[in-house]
């Protein structure tokens, strides 16, 4: 095996090698994979760039695609995936989670995290299987004084980082939709527990699981209506899904970017590794599919963005949950033993299995492409003409 | 039933098979495809058609089991309605 170069291979100068430079702010941004998410949050805050995520600045008023776009490739391009996972769950599901409630405890929380002073953190996968959550089983005993929290969440994006917790939590028994709310559990109540999760692949991100002791906490700390916990969910998981889809193309644009600079610059015979038929038609097909996904989150996003279309979610979510590991695994592989580098492309290859993982499975989402089948069937057909 | 909450409800019954369903009050909605993610979606639906929230005791699967139970809780709360009378 040759040397391996110590180095983030795309955009840096050891992955650029003698390939010309793209001038594109994109790819001239300085990456620092070591931040963390919450670090890279507070940057984001403090750059005045959280806030264009949302029309008019304002939580409550829904996403701004555009920006959100923006602020993820800007994420994607001067940080590690997770770092931006740990953005992205706040933008797309947290923030607009949190701003369904009122009350000072709420709007205390969204201030701060708005611009940047702290992260919160999105604790609904419980420690039963994330893809059944009517079965978790944290508890949230409300009544006319308060509210208390029993139960235990698992691998949660930003647990070790969060000043607070937006918890998904059953206030009755049963599996209806509607025996779930949401609490907004500050990190620092007597009865919370958080222990950060064994993962290199993800420390950044602030991943841990957190537990909650009969932690006591007063009504205004109920996040939006009582029983609306899985309806509020649903909307703005769809938005997330959104979000995977605008991330999953600008971190497949860099990857690819970088790779093909890299084969550009390896020498190969005459000629370079870029030079090779082979190469360049196994490099086009992975460029075919992120047009594909690009071309498909453009033509979805208003529809998600605008009403919360879930068809329209999963079908991104699917779509992005092939994509992107099949774009990172081809990319890996034409990094060949350089790959194996610390930080290289088969550890972002690896981080990038969580798009057909975070947010509902490839197989759950499908499920639900598969319910609307006849009306995406629909939509696809054209008027037969008379002859 | 009003009919905008008939007509409302029509897509959400993708079990109900070919042909124009004569939805009535006991119009089995679980059976005919309101699963957990339509219900929400709805849900939604009806709240904003009607400009309307349910109360949280009306939140339970005894309310989304039939168009006419589903229609007595929408109806209740539609100032100077009928007040759930159903009829087909």
């Amino acid at each position: 095996m040759p040397d391996l170069p110590a180095t983030d291979p795309a955009g840096t100068p050891a992955a650029e090698g003698a390939a010309p430079r793209d001038t594109s702010p994109c790819d001239t941004a300085p990456r620092d994979t070591a931040m963390s998410g919450s670090a890279a949050w507070a940057a984001l805050g403090a750059a005045g760039h959280l806030a264009r995520v949302y029309r008019g600045g304002d939580v409550r008023r829904g996403i701004d695609v555009d920006g959100l776009a923006d602020v993820l490739a800007t994420a994607d391009a001067r940080w590690s995936i997770p770092a931006t996972l740990s953005a992205s769950v706040q933008l797309a599901t947290a923030l607009p989670v949190l701003a369904t409630g009122t009350g000072p405890a709420v709007e205390h929380a969204l201030t701060r995290t708005l611009s940047g002073t702290a992260t919160l953190a999105l604790a609904a996968t419980d420690t039963t299987a994330g893809t059944d959550l009517t079965a978790l089983r944290t508890e949230a005993a409300v009544d006319a004084t308060g509210v208390v929290v029993t139960g235990g969440k698992e691998w949660i994006t930003n647990a070790t980082t969060a000043e607070s917790f937006l918890v998904l939590a059953r206030h009755r028994p049963g599996r209806h939709f509607a025996n779930f709310t949401w609490v907004l559990v500050p990190a620092d109540a007597p009865g919370v527990a958080v222990r950060p999760a064994r993962s290199a692949l993800y420390a950044g991100s602030g991943a841990g699981h957190v537990s909650f002791d009969a932690v006591r906490l007063g009504r205004e700390h109920l996040v939006g209506r009582v029983g609306f916990g899985l309806p509020v969910f649903a909307r703005h998981i769809a938005v997330e899904r959104l979000a995977g889809a605008l991330w999953g193309v600008a971190l497949c644009r860099r990857v690819l970017d970088g790779t093909r600079r890299r084969l550009a610059g390896r020498e190969h015979r005459e000629g370079t590794l870029w030079s090779r038929s082979h190469v360049r038609q196994r490099f086009a097909a992975a460029l075919v599919r992120v047009r594909e996904l690009h071309a498909l989150t453009e033509r979805s996003a208003p529809a998600v963005a605008g009403h919360y279309d879930l068809q329209a979610a999963a079908t991104l979510k699917a779509a992005a949950g092939t994509t992107v590991p099949y774009v990172l695994g081809e990319c890996a592989h034409l990094w060949g033993a350089a790959g194996f580098a610390d930080g290289g492309m088969q550890e972002i290859r690896a981080q990038a299995a969580l798009f057909g993982i975070g947010g509902g499975t490839t197989e759950v989402v499908l499920e639900t492409v598969a319910e609307g089948a006849e009306r995406v069937l629909g939509d696809l057909g054209r008027e037969v003409l008379p002859l | 039933m009003d009919p905008r909450f008939t007509d409302l409800l029509r897509p959400f019954l993708k079990h109900a098979g070919p042909g124009d369903l004569a939805i009535t009050p006991e119009t089995d909605l679980r059976r005919l495809g309101v699963d957990s993610m339509q219900a929400i979606e709805l849900l939604f639906q009806l709240e904003d058609g009607f400009g309307i929230q349910l109360p949280d005791e009306d939140m339970n699967d005894a309310t989304f089991a039939t168009a006419g139970s589903l229609w007595r809780a929408v109806a209740a709360q539609l100032p100077g309605e009928e007040s759930g009378r159903v009829t087909a």
